[in-house]
């Protein structure tokens, strides 16, 4: 009897062993299976919807399907194939004059993020909400905090671990390293703000790609490229990061906010990182913001 | 207990071991699609949100 025991014991704890190796292959596998699909989906829905041509604007050059159908093939491989417009300069527009062209619905793709130093391949479907379901399918927008491109704050969480893990090298990011957002109608590029170690004397002129970052001042002092926080800390989403309000100063600037667990494989901290629109772009046919060729 | 299945898997030996892959699978696939999918919301490393 004792011997039947041992056994039954022995076999329980090995069948337990086993469905615990199983959960890991799940997370960090299979997850990324489920989670590509959907992302899949949504990036084809949303390159659908802006082929059709609703939310582009009437620029005047080519078709808006036209353009717009360029713009979603970059989508496997930025730069292959693609023509470059050879004046990007005669693009540029000013952020403040653009108005948001489109609507959104929690749980569906409205824009896409591309971060060149992770390489030509990386681009998300930004999803708007960020609940787990919203999560699964990509970086999700926290939905009460402000769109792409305009003054306050363009907040964004990701998986660090399981479902496609898009934001697992955020750790690895650079001062000045170039976060660009593709909406509708425009393309905006934002680059992280220089880290702690290195506002002080900090000079935009010594580093390549730096023009438009500074180190933060006034409301902004105190705000890094890559802070580690609190998971409670909901202040680093807010217009102006660190200041508890949800109200839009005027003299805002435009920032974005990278939110993920940390560190890696826990979530008993949130690593967080901050950059500021330095500029943006109408969307042309065959046109990509030269920030992607950054490496 | 598996012993128990063992016994009671229809068929020759050969049989017998295609039936308990099967079944292996059946229940992988329960853990993979049900089950974990339920769990993963209670573990303390998949909250990426401040706030």
């Amino acid at each position: 009897m004792p011997r039947l025991l041992a056994r039954g014991v022995g076999q329980t704890l090995i069948t337990l062993g086993v469905v615990v190796l199983l959960f890991v292959v799940y997370e960090v596998y299979v997850t990324d299976l489920f989670s590509g699909r959907k992302q899949d989906a949504a990036t084809a829905e949303l390159d659908h919807e802006w082929s059709a041509g609703s939310s582009a604007p009437a620029s005047g050059t080519a078709s808006p399907s036209s353009a717009a159908s360029a713009a979603s093939s970059t989508a496997g491989a930025a730069g292959a194939d693609v023509v470059t417009v050879t004046n990007p300069d005669k693009l540029v527009t000013d952020p403040g004059r653009r108005t948001r062209s489109y609507e959104t619905s929690a749980g569906q793709g409205f824009a896409k993020l591309y971060i060149p130093v992770f390489g030509p391949d990386y681009v998300y479907t930004v999803i708007e909400g960020t609940d787990p379901d919203d999560l699964d399918v990509g970086p999700g927008h926290y939905a009460d905090t402000q769109y792409p491109g305009e003054q306050g704050n363009f907040a964004v969480a990701g998986h660090r671990v399981s479902k496609g893990s898009p934001f697992n090298q955020l750790g690895q990011l650079s001062s000045c390293d170039a976060l660009v957002v593709e909406t509708a109608a425009d393309w905006f590029v934002y680059r992280v703000l220089p880290m702690q170690d290195e506002t002080a004397g900090w000079k935009a002129s010594a580093h390549a790609h730096c023009a438009g970052v500074a180190a933060g001042s006034g409301p902004y002092r105190g705000v890094f490229g890559r802070e580690i926080t609190d998971p409670a800390d909901y202040a680093q989403v807010l217009p102006v990061p660190h200041r508890d309000s949800t109200a839009v100063p005027r003299d805002a600037q435009r920032m974005i906010t990278l939110t993920t667990c940390h560190p890696q494989f826990s979530d008993a901290q949130r690593m967080i990182i901050h950059g500021v629109l330095v500029r943006s772009y109408r969307k042309a046919d065959g046109f990509l913001p030269p920030e992607l060729q950054e490496s | 207990m598996y012993v128990w299945i063992w016994r009671h898997l229809p068929g020759p030996t050969a049989l017998r071991v295609v039936e308990a892959l099967v079944l292996f699978l059946a229940v992988v696939a329960l853990l993979f699609f049900v089950v974990f999918p339920w769990l993963e919301p209670y573990l303390p490393f998949d909250r990426v949100t401040a706030g």
